[in-house]
């Protein structure tokens, strides 16, 4: 052993620490659209239009309180935390049984079935909004955000039933059998055995959607736009957005306050999708 | 306990098969079939959208249709165009780093987190910051580097922007199949992996032939949410080239969009919806049989 | 976790239903509307009426993305709002099933001549305006005494002259925007003013098919030089230029003139350069100086819903808006534009003061734009960015354009 070879340990060492420094440069050119947004939107006016690249000369944060003022922002936090409340809740409930039942009974029906709940996510959302609006004005789940919330049940439950359709295949069968014999119910045996067992899934799908209806605008555009009492924070931040003046220092300022609180929320969930894991292996 | 009791869990499965599956099924009926099916209804008719009465004109849009939409057709061309490279690009960079996201360290955490934060950037900041990168942004780099490739036309000229606009909607929807896929690489069996150490096999032949197989249903998941995804395209168009230059760059949604709504021929919009969704179940139900035909196999 | 979810849960449907109980025996008007540049003023002006009709709620919605989509959505879900926006001259028709003839009322009266000229049908007056607009060639006075041009170009001669002046002295003559299909059609209309005496019977013929643009030389030779002439001058990459791009090349003083502008662009031009120096004026179009005219007029129409459950709340409403002295000095002090309305005074402004010089001795064009609906605009608008770029030439683009009048206005 020579004093010029790398032990394998030191080898392994550099490999690791090359693999972290490359990903964060890759992450940095990745994100730099964003940082490029958050740059701007400490920028005056002026700045925005003279030079979107250039670093902000000083930080404008009067955009911010401007723009919290006038979205009011607090209030549609709540409009937005209702919403999705409601709709993450129901689409994990729906979706999660479902799917269940639809992979561990396998008969005409149920596959047919299966088709017909995944088949809508190849719908354009643009090909149904007039009829959509039509319809859901008839059962009076427009115009509140409660009625919005549930409609993301029916938005979310395809793409939902199929992400845990294809994970449900690699719940080994003999625990479900093993439960049933104990004499559970199947909801019981659902909802204490299996459904704990999901919970990377779970937290995927709960984050995918989190992240899609915090951050949607076309649905609620449709649904609750009308009011400040039912709108939501990407709405508001919109009316900053004209055809020919936009305040670009204040609609990036509202766009990053209006995503916020949703990068949080990944942030926070992903600490939680790791120790759930690493408890679940350790569990066997 | 045999046989009565058999019979009594059959009818009890049925029940709950049919309740526990309802919900899903009644709410996916009316938010999206219903309106549909009405929709549908539109498409035999000639309305520009505001006159209280449709005329009805039975099949003639479809007839303009399969007689040669030059408009629709070449919006055809494209989307498949774009899917067939977004996919390819969306689901090699997205398990590449998910694979390097999922080792042990400090930063790997945050690092998701950046990759994941495009995906929830609203479509209109999108276009506005990268319409910059594009025309201001590469205009400086071309000055730094002398690079000829800086100094391209990346939106204005009609066959560069199609790259523009693959590259935008990768960088934007990234992040939603690294999340995918770390989940997959997460519900590996750590002791399988430690078994194939053991075994001798070195990092590749660990990934390839024990990693990928057991990733199967990530992969199906990835593929085939990338196939309706990219075959929808929409958003990042309009954010980003509106469809321009000169109308180069018109996904099949957007040209639906644009009949529907902008030429005020919502009828005919409709008929090119309902087309186009046929289109896309037959495409979407070969993938999913042939990807589900290599799982049995797996 | 069970807990915190189920707590959570529980709060925002309690918060859910906290939101439903607040209804009350009031008037409720629902205005959705577009240009959200001015929700600021709108707003004000909502809270004035309050204070006079403290029963009448307006909800005011206003989006600019989408917003003939969503009108659309709405007017077919049972929803028309009280008071809604459309373009005005030609979708004045479009809209008429909707909308409401006030012309009987003090607003109507109110109106400048040629602003509601654009807002009827036939005898009845169906629109009403936030603003009236200027449209024209905003140029920068500085370069200009700079490089010895002492009068602004009115003939094309002149123009290309001027260009290659401004070229020498090493500024860019134009800023086009080309990436923006509307800025297409402001351009086309000074040229569609001096190609006939009456550019609404022309734009008729079009749409009827009847006319061919090869027939009027000022719009197939005129016109499509004009385009060449701001490519050649104008940006490197005349299809990646938008309208904050424009606004930008000229506030830094790169750009002597942008295009396709109006008076929309000053505050922001002087928010980059407070110390520009601003000219304003028509697009030179011919060989004769009078054909280099602005144009002014409202492009934009706001509406009243005909079926609307508070159809007389809504007319005092408009009616205040237009005939109080809050109104009337809303235009000019609150939202700064242009008013629409006879005899009030107009912010300071310099497109304003410019134009009105003008309109006064050269005279102004009337608003083209508005006989044709954005429908086509934005397809007439896509044609030519494809002739830009090089795609379509020029007889192929003229043919086009023909087709889409005849298609895409024909049914109307």
């Amino acid at each position: 052993m020579s004093r010029n070879r790398l032990t394998k340990k030191q080898k392994t060492s550099i490999q690791h620490w090359t693999l972290v420094i490359g990903m964060l440069v890759v992450a940095l050119i990745y994100i730099y659209p964003v940082l490029l947004m958050i740059m701007n939107s400490v920028k005056s006016f002026r700045e925005v239009l003279l030079n979107v690249l250039a670093l902000p000369s000083a930080f404008a944060f009067e955009n911010y309180t401007y723009v919290i003022e006038k979205m009011e922002y607090f209030r549609l936090f709540l409009n937005n935390f209702v919403i999705t409340m409601i709709g993450i809740v129901g689409i994990v409930a729906i979706s999660s049984i479902a799917a269940y039942i639809l992979d561990r009974r396998k008969t005409r029906y149920t596959k047919l079935l299966y088709i017909l709940i995944i088949t809508p996510m190849l719908i354009p959302f643009q090909t149904i909004m007039i009829t959509l609006l039509k319809t859901m004005s008839t059962i009076g789940l427009s115009g509140s955000t409660w009625g919005l919330g549930i409609q993301y049940w029916g938005f979310g439950v395809p793409m939902a039933v199929f992400i845990y359709y294809n994970f449900m295949k690699t719940v080994p069968h003999e625990i479900d059998e093993s439960a049933l014999i104990d004499g559970a119910a199947t909801f019981r045996a659902f909802r204490s055995i299996i459904f704990p067992l999901l919970q990377p899934v779970t937290a995927t799908v709960i984050v995918l959607d989190v992240m899609w209806i915090w951050n949607d605008f076309l649905l609620p555009l449709l649904m609750v736009n009308g009011a400040p009492s039912t709108r939501t924070l990407v709405l508001a931040a919109y009316n900053f957005v004209g055809q020919l003046n936009t305040k670009w220092h204040y609609a990036l300022a509202a766009m990053v306050l209006a995503i916020l609180p949703s990068v949080i929320f990944f942030i926070l969930l992903q600490k939680y999708i790791i120790e759930g894991v690493v408890a679940g292996s350790i569990k066997g | 306990m045999q046989k009565v009791n058999r019979g009594k869990l059959r009818a009890v499965a049925s029940r709950e098969t049919i309740l526990y599956t309802l919900p899903a099924l009644v709410l996916v009926a009316l938010t999206i079939y219903v309106p549909f099916v009405l929709s549908g209804y539109y498409s035999l008719t000639e309305w520009n959208g505001i006159a209280k009465e449709p005329v009805f004109i039975g099949f003639e849009n479809f007839k303009n249709i399969f007689a040669g939409n030059p408009a629709f057709l070449s919006a055809l061309w494209f989307t498949t165009k774009y899917a067939f490279f977004f996919i390819i690009l969306s689901n090699i960079g997205a398990l590449t780093l998910a694979v390097a996201l999922t080792r042990k360290y400090r930063l790997a955490n945050t690092l998701r987190g950046m990759f994941f934060v495009p995906y929830i950037m609203s479509m209109t900041i999108v276009g506005f910051i990268w319409k910059f990168i594009f025309t201001q942004g590469f205009a400086k780099l071309a000055e730094f580097t002398g690079w000829g490739i800086w100094n391209l036309s990346w939106l204005g000229d009609a066959n560069i922007a199609f790259w523009s606009v693959v590259i935008v909607g990768v960088w934007q929807s990234l992040g939603f199949y690294i999340v995918l896929y770390i989940a997959g690489l997460q519900a590996v069996p750590p002791d399988v992996l430690e078994a194939a150490q053991i075994d001798g096999a070195n990092g590749r032949q660990r990934f390839f032939k024990v990693i990928l197989p057991l990733l199967g249903p990530s992969i199906t998941t990835c593929i085939f949410m990338s196939l309706t995804n990219s075959l929808k395209v929409f958003d990042i168009i309009l954010a980003l080239t509106k469809g321009g230059p000169g109308g180069a760059t018109y996904s099949a949604t957007l040209e639906i969009y644009r009949e529907a709504f902008q030429n005020n021929n919502y009828g005919l919009g409709s008929a090119k919806a309902i087309i186009f969704f046929v289109i896309v179940l037959v495409i979407t139900q070969l993938v999913l049989r042939f990807f589900e035909r290599r799982e049995v196999d797996l | 976790m069970k807990k915190l979810v189920s707590l959570a849960l529980a709060i925002a449907m309690l918060l859910s239903l906290v939101t439903i109980a607040s209804a009350a025996d009031q008037v409720t008007i629902n205005m959705f509307i577009s240009q959200p540049e001015y929700a600021d003023a709108v707003r004000a002006l909502i809270d004035a009426y309050k204070e006079i009709a403290p029963d009448v709620t307006i909800n005011y919605e206003t989006t600019q993305n989408d917003y003939p989509t969503l009108l659309k959505t709405k007017i077919n879900a049972g929803e028309c709002p009280d008071i809604f926006s459309t373009t005005s001259g030609k979708e004045i028709g479009v809209y008429l099933e909707y909308s409401y003839n006030f012309a009987d009322e003090p607003a109507a009266a109110a109106m400048q001549d040629s602003v509601r000229a654009v807002m009827m049908s036939g005898d009845e007056v169906h629109g009403f305006a936030l603003k009236s607009n200027y449209f024209g060639i905003v140029y920068n006075k500085a370069i200009f005494d700079e490089v010895g041009i002492t009068e602004f170009p009115t003939t094309t001669d002149a123009m290309i002259a001027a260009c290659e002046k401004i070229a020498a002295a090493g500024y860019q003559p134009f800023s086009t925007g080309f990436a923006e299909w509307w800025v297409y059609k402001h351009v086309f209309q000074h040229f569609l003013n001096a190609a006939s005496d009456n550019p609404a019977e022309l734009v008729s013929k079009f749409i009827a098919g009847e006319a061919k643009i090869k027939d009027y030389p000022i719009l197939y030779d005129n016109f499509f030089n004009f385009l060449d002439l701001a490519v050649q001058y104008g940006d490197a990459k005349p299809l990646e230029t938008d309208l904050a791009s424009e606004e930008s090349a000229i506030g830094i003083g790169k750009a002597a003139m942008i295009l396709g502008q109006g008076a929309w662009v000053e505050a922001d031009i002087m928010n980059i350069d407070p110390e520009f120096q601003l000219g304003f004026n028509g697009y030179p179009v011919s060989d004769d100086p009078a054909d280099c005219k602005v144009v002014s007029g409202s492009d934009q129409a706001l509406r009243i819903y005909k079926d609307s459950k508070v159809l007389s709340s809504v007319l005092d409403f408009v009616n205040w808006w237009y005939t109080s002295d809050y109104g009337k000095n809303w235009f000019c002090d609150v939202a700064g534009v242009i008013p629409p309305l006879k005899d009030v005074k107009a912010p300071d402004m310099e497109v304003i003061k410019q134009g009105d010089a003008l309109s006064a001795t050269v005279g102004a064009g009337p608003v083209s734009v508005s006989y044709s609906t954005d429908s086509f605009h934005q397809a007439f608008g896509e044609i030519l960015q494809a002739y830009v770029g090089g795609t379509l030439t020029k007889d192929e683009a003229c043919a086009q354009i023909e087709q889409k009048w005849v298609e895409l206005e024909g049914g109307n």
